[in-house]
């Protein structure tokens, strides 16, 4: 039998597991530098700001046996990776969750953020690339309008974006909700009604992602389809006679393949402008819950979704990685490259 | 270098859009009112003439505000970009000309903060802050926005290293940090400024995304284009905040020309470094 490391794929799909160890190992330790390195006592914010002197005292010290922050540095980096790894983040101390665990609360809002970022990845990825393909071979007027259309969707600040679809279809067209997920009174349920309610609600998040990262994906396939389009390869085979519609197929296979490199700084970017997006919308998203738990001073609340953020985007990447070593041949047969 | 980038249309029409706003940004306080002057005789009216942009919230001057927003804004997005471009350079620029270990390493340090979600880090670090000034925020930005201006000065360094003016300087016996200085520099200036200027951009596009949100700069005292947009969303004189259009289309009209004038700009730069791209 060979030995599995010595497929190319293999090997890949290891090295890039690796590296997103290492990444999310910085990342952890960052968390837990960032609370004991920044001016401003996440204690003090806990205690409510009436208190007389002496019980502030006294509730600071209590507070601080209780979160073990009068052991030393190393004692207390040992049990952040305990907790950690046994995925205790701590309660959450904002009212409207009080003391449920970070992690349930956290995890009850994800579904909400991934069901807008999911799609909009893909969406966006699909419809721009095509858009800005055929946008490269009309050439000409056509050509120069989706390059400035597109440019400006992926240039303009999402959020206010937002602010101008909602004030046009949401305040003045009326035909589509100003924000939240679910209409007001209304008691969500596994049923037709309250999907049909949330896809109702839904329709502006989605659409204004989607707007903005398809002109992203439209302004760079345009111009890379343009690049390949006047390589040697493609002339080439103009001259042997090839139908136009091979040609585009090989020159958008060529010009697809950077594209894919860039879906990981795209999903981070991505997971930052949904949170915004949702606070904008009132989407019942990561977003929000962060906003509501920065707004009520809650601060695992604050480091928890931080977390969870971050190992989505760390997987988002992984998954990433992984699809493009299936696509690129090189990666995948381990010739060439 | 700006010979040939003179040349480009694209990067001529960006930059004079770009040198147009930062001219408003800059006379533009100057000529208008006080833009932190509350009138309750005057709560959210639309445009007039005597108000061009309408009022505000708590009767202020919209167009004060744009204009001394946008200036202030433009001064945030000017600390980050300084600072993003000044560890650029650093991490980006020294790694590949040193090769080996600290290229490695400078390179791997590059690759894992970019996995890193910038904008929810943004957040939880200015939330953590809750004393932010504009100077402190401007640090944020520039702290964590430099990665992909790292990766820009990079490639653009190998690919001058190998240029033969560069084996000339060394077969001359020339210093290594000679060589930085006095060759690779000098040819790097119009790339690092139009890098800079684009990190300027993000920086503000940045700023104004947390000031909206509740995470800038105290809204109450500091102007900036994301201040104005905080009051739209949350504003308390109309039941729907999104009424007031005179208040909210105008900062970000700003900030889309802005960024677009940028990006052209920055295409423009990219076909004349890049002479392959320049009939796309």
């Amino acid at each position: 039998m060979k030995n599995p490391l010595s497929y190319p794929f293999v090997k890949f799909i290891l090295k890039k597991g690796l590296f997103y160890l290492i990444v999310t190992f910085i990342a952890l330790n960052f968390i837990f530098l960032i609370p004991r390195l920044m001016p401003g006592n996440p204690i003090d914010r806990m205690i409510p700001r009436d208190t007389t002197d002496i019980g502030r005292k006294n509730l600071r010290d209590e507070l601080e046996r209780y979160f073990g922050l009068n052991k030393s540095w190393s004692e207390q980096y040992v049990n952040f990776w305990s907790n950690l790894l046994r995925g205790d983040l701590g309660y959450a101390t904002m009212s409207a969750y009080s003391f449920t665990p970070v992690v349930d609360a956290v995890m009850s809002k994800l579904p909400y953020t991934l069901v807008l970022v999911i799609p909009v990845l893909f969406i966006g990825f699909f419809l721009g690339n095509w858009i800005g393909a055929r946008a490269a071979y009309a050439k000409g007027k056509i050509s120069d309008a989706v390059y400035y259309l597109s440019v400006i969707t992926s240039q303009m600040p999402f959020y206010w974006f937002a602010m101008v679809l909602l004030f046009l279809l949401a305040v003045n067209a009326k035909i589509l909700p100003t924000g939240g997920t679910f209409t007001l009174q209304f008691i969500p349920g596994f049923d037709f009604a309250s999907f049909k309610d949330a896809l109702y609600h839904y329709i502006l998040p989605f659409l204004t992602l989607l707007i903005i990262t398809t002109g992203g994906w439209a302004t760079g396939m345009r111009s890379m389809t343009l690049y390949e389009l006047d390589a040697g390869y493609i002339l080439y085979s103009r001259q042997l006679g090839f139908r136009n519609k091979k040609l585009m197929s090989y020159a958008e296979r060529n010009a697809i393949l950077p594209q894919f490199t860039g879906l990981n700084i795209n999903l981070n970017n991505l997971i930052g402008m949904t949170m915004i997006i949702e606070i904008v919308f009132r989407w019942d998203g990561i977003g929000l819950l962060t906003l509501t738990a920065i707004q009520s001073r809650d601060y695992f609340m604050m480091l928890g979704t931080f977390i969870l953020t971050m190992v989505v985007v760390v997987l988002g990447n992984f998954l990433v990685d992984v699809a493009y070593a299936f696509l690129d041949p090189r990666i995948r047969t381990g010739t060439g490259g | 270098m700006f010979e040939l980038l003179i040349r480009s249309k694209k990067f001529l029409v960006g930059t004079t859009i770009v040198l147009a706003i930062i001219l408003f940004g800059i006379v533009g306080p100057a000529l208008t009112r006080d833009p932190l002057a509350y009138n309750p005789y005057n709560i959210a009216k639309p445009p007039s003439n005597d108000f061009p942009l309408g009022t505000g919230n708590f009767g202020e001057d919209e167009l004060a505000q744009l204009c001394t927003g946008t200036r202030n804004s433009l001064m945030i997005g000017a600390i980050a970009g300084c600072l993003a471009m000044l560890i650029a350079v650093l991490v980006g620029g020294i790694g590949p000309y040193e090769g080996g270990l600290v290229d490695e390493i400078a390179n791997a340090f590059t690759n894992v903060v970019m996995v890193f979600p910038m904008l929810p880090l943004l957040i939880l670090l200015a939330a953590i802050l809750e004393q932010r000034s504009m100077l402190l925020l401007a640090t944020l930005i520039g702290l964590t926005s430099w990665p992909w201006a790292a990766r820009c000065i990079r490639s653009q360094v190998l690919t001058l290293k190998e240029r033969g003016f560069i084996d000339v300087a060394r077969m001359s016996g020339m210093k290594d940090r000679k060589i930085v200085v006095a060759e690779i520099m000098p040819n790097m200036f119009a790339y690092i400024i139009i890098v800079f200027v684009v990190s300027l951009s993000i920086a503000v596009l940045t700023e104004a995304g947390l000031s909206m949100i509740g995470l800038g700069p105290d809204p109450s005292t500091n102007v900036t284009l994301g201040s104005m947009l905080y009051w739209v969303m949350n504003g308390t004189q109309k039941s729907l905040p999104w009424e007031l259009w005179w208040c909210f289309i105008p900062p970000g009209l700003i900030l889309t020309v802005f960024l677009v004038a940028v990006f052209i700009m920055h295409n423009g730069m990219d076909e004349v470094f890049n002479p392959r791209l320049r009939r796309v």
